[in-house]
């Protein structure tokens, strides 16, 4: 426990998103690596996560900004203030996705191509977020007293910042290893799936989910939804890969 | 994988997600425990009793039903004193509506003299508190200075900042929800 007191002292709020960004710049180097094989020109692919980077830096706080107008009004400079918490997370993603999107296609980037080359972008991503969490402290388990738990906010929890370590370090590994898919889309495909269906276990462990009717994980529900969506789409590509043979 | 194979594990996957959903499902609605004492949101405010610097006791059970902003600081801490004179401006503003300010001076690590000279030099109005002997900032697990806390009506933590200057759009917007 003693070297996990030091990696959360280490990094501790808001020291912990260098985690992420260190996730990044590594998913980075392993999306470069495979844009080659999936056809997809790599200083382009650069640019349009350069571009969803900087939508999602600028979206977040604008939304936020929007969100909380009263407040920004009695104090215009806090909108360039360099808080962190003043940001609109879930905003931010839908602008960086939406900007991404639409230079992908003004620049004619092959779509379901440059999600596979980003695929280990994204997974390397998840990880950074699961070690970030570990560092925080936040997403925690729910009380238990199973002999691995550990002794967190006051009460012996699941250590579900470490299940989600081991799983997202599972989704790249298996990624990285896979043989490579022919049909544009599977890897991502294969990956939000992956992913889901982990958030849809983990989160039963998790003592901070946002509950819905009377008790059901808000987060499994979407989780499940998304799942049943991509594995959907799995099989559309799997039809598509044989009536291409 | 044959078709039928791969589409009937699709559907056993399915099926047994929504199994777990049900299963894992949070009867009690007490997901986040706001019950247990521990210094993250969703969790009750650890309970304090310090001094001022003029001997009075204060203890955080004093303000039950009150929005309450701790304020972790230092005297030698450049984004402490930069975020202090917003801290002050907001707090005149807010505290008829109910907002209490604790400002919990890091004592342990800190020069008293410097604080009194402090509190003078930013005209505080709102009560400061000693952590002499470092109980608050062991019961908080202070990390790093400032670290703010926005304390609910129902004595739950609301929103945690650490770090600082907060800005003054930062403080409103937390503030306005925990005085509602």
């Amino acid at each position: 426990m003693n070297v996990l007191s030091s990696f959360q002292n280490i990094f501790a709020p808001p020291r912990d998103l260098i985690l992420i960004i260190l996730a990044a710049w590594l998913g980075l180097a392993l999306s470069e690596r495979g844009a080659t094989r999936h056809r997809v020109n790599l200083d382009s692919l650069g640019n349009m996560l350069l571009v969803g980077v900087s939508g999602f830096v600028v979206g977040g706080r604008l939304l936020y900004v929007l969100e909380n107008l009263a407040s920004f009004a009695q104090s215009p400079s806090s909108i360039f203030a360099l808080n962190t918490s003043l940001f609109d997370l879930w905003g931010g993603l839908a602008i960086a996705g939406l900007s991404a999107f639409a230079y992908g296609g003004r620049i004619h980037l092959p779509f379901w191509e440059s999600l596979d080359a980003l695929t280990p972008f994204f997974a390397s991503l998840a990880i950074g977020i699961a070690f970030s969490h570990l560092a925080s402290g936040a997403a925690f388990g729910r009380e238990t007293n199973v002999p691995w738990a550990i002794d967190q906010w006051g009460a012996l929890r699941h250590p579900t910042q470490f299940y989600e370590i081991i799983a997202s370090l599972l989704i790249l590994a298996l990624i990285l290893i896979q043989k490579p898919n022919p049909t544009a889309g599977y890897e991502f495909l294969s990956f939000v799936a992956l992913t889901c269906a982990s958030r849809l276990l983990i989160e039963g462990f998790r003592g901070d989910s946002t509950l819905v009717f009377g008790g059901l994980r808000a987060a499994q529900i979407t989780a499940w939804f998304i799942l049943c969506a991509t594995l959907i789409g799995l099989e559309y590509k799997k039809r598509q890969e044989h009536r291409e043979e | 994988m044959q078709p039928i194979l791969r589409r009937s594990l699709y559907a056993m996957v399915l099926l047994s997600g929504l199994i777990w959903i049900f299963a894992s499902a949070d009867k009690t609605n007490s997901s986040t425990a706001g019950h247990i004492p521990a210094p993250q949101k969703g969790f009750l405010a650890p309970e304090f009793k310090l001094e001022t610097p003029d001997g009075r006791t204060v203890a955080l059970t004093d303000f039950r039903g009150t929005a309450v902003l701790v304020n972790l600081w230092a005297t030698w801490c450049p984004p402490c004193r930069a975020e202090m004179p917003t801290l002050e401006k907001v707090y005149e503003e807010y505290k008829d509506q109910g907002l209490v300010v604790l400002g919990i001076d890091a004592a342990n690590q800190d020069n008293l003299d410097a604080v009194a000279a402090f509190e003078k030099q930013y005209n505080l109005t709102f009560p400061i508190l000693l952590d002499t002997n470092g109980e608050a900032s062991a019961l908080y697990e202070l990390r790093a200075f400032p670290t703010s806390f926005f304390v609910g009506r129902d004595g739950v933590i609301k929103e945690v900042v650490v770090g600082g200057p907060m800005s003054e759009a930062l403080l409103r917007t937390n503030i306005e929800e925990i005085i509602k």
